[in-house]
């Protein structure tokens, strides 16, 4: 053991069975220490543009893995990118979002269902638009900016050869982990789409029915 | 003879006293790991206090009394992009190659130059007048006819571009209704006055024999479309409404492009 080591333990030794009060003020003190700066240190642990760019890149990279070619393991790539989409976007709190004042009048079953497909959904059409898009053009984290308390916007953009576009992400933090919560192209926010849509479909029709639709056209989505 | 050793005494309990009440008061502060996962707990998204239905920024609403006209013509334009459009975009892409392509977009891009410096002016945003200006005149040149475009990498030579429907909007004059039009798609009463204005300020307007002008139309139109094969069909199997999802979407684009 080094000496630096072992006069640590020798110290940490004393300052506990040998009750004088000054090594116990020395100790306390280093433990005081030791919460200050880990605290420090998990504050910056996790910036939201990191949060972000990480996961995408997983999935990006998923995507073009050749392994995915083979269709026996389509499955397993959407499995696999459904668990990081799922972990990334908080698609309880859009459904909420989505639904807004619509999301009271579903029973909590009913509104257990709808997060479960719309996630579903909007993973789909995520993949479709990255997909179709990723050919052969970079995706490039531009910027964040921390709109209130725990709320930032992650800049991005879609560079392709004739025109970038602006994708922008509304996100939250909860526990130091960042989420995605809306999703802004071209300055239009999926999550107000998406609530005209419903507010339409509300009207005529009910909370079961709307969440027929959404699963049959998952459905043939992945039939496809 | 104690005096010394219980005046170190008070000074280490002193020192420990203070720093245990730092420490306590800085545990509470906001943003501490240990107070933010107590108030997580409770708290366990950004919606539970209902913010979800607050909808602090409404969401862009337009009249819509042509709405079975409207239809009609989202449907007649689906079926011309399937039908039609689609499959002369892929056979010119397969042909064209995609430098061409490339070029013959940054051309019309350039030739429309006008309609872009107009409404800069027009809404009196001088400097990205000065910009489009020097833009047209370095692609025109440096750029042989604007066929090539060596504006691109200079940030400040790509100001956000302006039509007269913004110029429009920026005057107050709301959308009015909403209208589908027949090749063009969603539009509303005012930006459709604004593209009768910019149609004016488009050199392509003025060649003579008309036909002409109007082939360069479709070659504009078809070298366009050539580049967003597959676009359409995403927004579309995106959409649970499409009807919905489309007018909502265009009222957002185009309200983020009046007000930058």
């Amino acid at each position: 053991m080094s000496k630096p080591a072992r006069n640590f333990f020798y110290f940490a030794y004393r300052s506990v069975l040998m009750p004088t009060s000054r090594t116990r003020c020395y100790a306390l003190g280093m433990i005081m220490l030791l919460i200050l700066t880990g605290h420090a240190g998990i504050s910056q642990a996790a910036s939201p543009l990191e949060a972000l760019k990480i996961p995408i890149e997983t999935v990006l990279s998923l995507l073009k893995d050749p392994k995915y070619k083979n269709p026996d393991y389509r499955q397993q790539q959407r499995d696999k990118i459904l668990a990081i989409t799922r972990q990334l976007f908080d698609f309880t709190e859009m459904s909420k979002r989505a639904l807004a004042r619509n999301w009271k009048s579903f029973s909590s079953q009913e509104q257990l269902q709808f997060a479960d497909v719309f996630a579903d959904h909007l993973s789909n059409s995520y993949m479709d638009k990255i997909q179709g898009e990723y050919k052969d053009e970079t995706i490039v984290f531009l910027d964040q900016e921390t709109v209130s308390d725990g709320k930032a916007l992650v800049k991005t953009k879609i560079q392709r050869q004739t025109k970038d576009i602006p994708v922008d992400y509304s996100m939250y933090s909860i526990d130091n982990q960042w989420r995605v919560y809306d999703v802004n192209i071209e300055g239009v926010s999926l999550i107000k789409n998406y609530r005209t849509q419903f507010d339409q479909i509300l009207v005529k029709e009910s909370p079961a029915q709307l969440i027929e639709r959404l699963k049959k056209k998952v459905e043939l989505k992945i039939g496809n | 003879m104690n005096n010394p050793c219980t005046h170190q005494k008070e000074v280490f309990l002193k020192k420990t006293a203070t720093i245990l009440i730092l420490s306590c008061i800085y545990m509470f502060l906001p943003g501490n790991p240990v107070y933010s996962a107590d108030s997580s707990a409770v708290q366990a998204s950004p919606s539970d206090d209902e913010s979800y239905m607050d909808e602090a920024e409404p969401p862009v609403t337009v009249a819509d009394p042509l709405s079975g006209l409207n239809r009609a013509v989202f449907e007649f334009n689906d079926k011309l992009y399937f039908w039609a459009l689609k499959p002369i975009a892929q056979g010119y892409k397969a042909v064209v190659p995609t430098p061409v392509r490339q070029g013959i977009q940054n051309f019309f891009h350039n030739l429309k130059a006008p309609v872009r410096i107009v409404n800069c002016f027009l809404q009196g945003k001088m400097e990205s007048m000065a910009n489009e200006m020097a833009r047209f005149v370095y692609n025109t040149t440096f750029g042989i006819l604007g066929f090539w475009d060596p504006a691109k990498d200079y940030p400040h030579l790509n100001p956000p571009e302006e039509d007269f429907g913004q110029t429009l909007g920026l005057f107050g004059i709301g959308n009015g209704i909403y209208l589908v039009l027949p090749f063009l798609g969603p539009s509303t009463l005012r930006d459709t006055v604004g593209l009768g204005g910019d149609y004016f300020l488009s050199p392509t307007a003025y060649i003579d024999p008309a036909a002409v002008g109007w082939s360069m139309k479709g070659e504009e139109s078809v070298n366009d479309l050539s580049f967003r094969i597959g676009q359409y069909e995403e927004l579309k199997d995106a959409a649970i409404e499409p009807y919905e999802s489309f007018k909502d979407g265009y009222l957002q684009y185009r309200k983020q492009k009046i007000e930058q």
